[in-house]
């Protein structure tokens, strides 16, 4: 398995235009960035486009990977969330649109997954499960799904207001869980 | 949301841009604050960091490999044109070209000969539309390959390079350009000395001096696997 420690080294390389390295960038973190470009355009023939625009990027920005001070993996993520958001936003609005998107399912991780995920995603998780189900609910949509608040207050049937009031809490809520 | 203080405000702000929830106008303020405010763009930094891990509950997957070549021909159109030079290689080998080259090698065999040099190795360079004929013996004992001239030359005002198309290498390798003279002695360096044996050698028309990109640039003269002798 690709250790954070291998991908960060693979980025450095990559920010040296090194093509092996981009290479094996790719075949290491190509899946997680494929199924982030999925669950948010919820399109293949979409996603596999971006996830190609996603390691343009990377390629070209690798140097900046540093700068941000975050793990490599938090910076792969965040780069590809971003375009992908980018991308579902550039579609135009999404409200005749909301009721195709499939409900969010309960995304607690099979026990299995769970034993295996690192200690940051169980503590987002356990975090998470200490919300009301539809805050935690509300979150995961904006984060997984991309969606935004008239999606959110739409998918929830509250007033707009509600749902910025309950992102909001609940955003507090887990950084407060989060730093315990 | 009652206020809490304007820190915990920036800091829920910071989350909701985090997640993309602003408004397109709220996200442009908010931006122009960060310029200007480290602790603002610090605080978004966390945000990112405390949500990614969130990515972990979505499901892998393998992305089809044509997104893959697709990504590395557009990032480096010259591989591309590489790859092509190297599939033309292996097609010309495919071609029949082995069976005439093992045929050839076999009747030229007792001519590859240099004092001290016992080649484990060999392969039959030719090329009838070339005029073209080269033995290789190859002693990864001592890393040498000699070839000898049998027929042909470079073209003129151009030289002759050989290749080595190693599996497991994404491109060929020079392994140097080829004099015109009948015995050309080249020592393979230590990190391919293993990888000769099956491997295919080539030769490819290049300008003086060699490729100037370090892949075949010209045509494919002729390709020939390195069997055991």
């Amino acid at each position: 398995m690709t250790t954070a420690g291998d991908i960060e080294t693979l980025i450095a390389r990559v920010a040296l235009q090194d093509r092996r390295a981009f290479s094996e960038l790719y075949d290491a973190t190509s899946a997680k960035l494929f199924g982030v470009c999925l669950r948010v355009l919820k399109d293949r023939a979409e996603a596999e486009d971006l996830l190609q625009e996603v390691f343009v990027r990377i390629w070209h920005k690798a140097d900046r990977y540093r700068v941000t001070g975050h793990s490599p993996i938090t910076w792969l993520v965040t780069v590809t969330r971003n375009m992908a958001i980018d991308r579902l936003r550039a579609r135009g609005t999404q409200t005749e649109d909301i009721n195709a998107i499939p409900a969010p399912r309960d995304q607690r991780p099979t026990p299995e997954a769970q034993a295996i995920a690192l200690s940051e995603s169980r503590r987002i998780v356990a975090c998470l499960d200490e919300l009301e189900q539809d805050r935690a609910q509300a979150v995961r949509g904006a984060y997984l799904d991309g969606l935004s608040y008239d999606d959110l207050a739409k998918r929830f049937d509250v007033p707009l207001n509600t749902m910025k009031t309950w992102l909001r809490r609940s955003l507090i809520k887990l950084k407060d869980c989060l730093s315990q | 949301m009652t206020d809490t203080g304007n820190e915990m405000d920036d800091d829920a702000l910071a989350g909701e841009y985090a997640l993309r929830l602003l408004s397109r106008e709220d996200t442009r303020r908010f931006e122009t604050r960060m310029a200007q405010d480290p602790a603002l763009a610090a605080l978004v930094r966390d945000w990112q960091a405390r949500l990614a891990p969130m990515a972990d509950e979505l499901t892998p997957e393998v992305p089809p490999r044509h997104v893959k070549r697709a990504l590395e021909a557009r990032l480096f159109p010259d591989s591309a044109r590489r790859m092509k030079v190297t599939r033309r290689l292996w097609m010309g080998i495919t071609g029949g070209a082995v069976f005439a080259a093992l045929a050839a090698f076999l009747l030229l065999l007792p001519q590859i000969q240099s004092p001290g040099f016992v080649p484990q190795y060999s392969a039959e360079l030719m090329s009838e539309a070339e005029g073209l004929r080269l033995t290789a013996g190859f002693d990864p004992d001592s890393g040498t390959l000699i070839l000898t001239r049998m027929m042909g030359e470079a073209r003129p005002g151009r030289v002759q390079e050989l290749w080595l198309i190693a599996e497991g290498e994404p491109a060929p390798v020079s392994l140097g350009v080829l004099a015109d003279t009948t015995e050309i002695r080249l020592d393979v360096p230590a990190d391919l000395i293993a990888r000769l044996p099956g491997a295919t050698l080539a030769i490819s028309d290049e300008p003086p001096g060699g490729s100037p990109t370090g892949q075949p640039t010209g045509d494919v003269l002729a390709a020939a696997p390195v069997v055991k002798t």
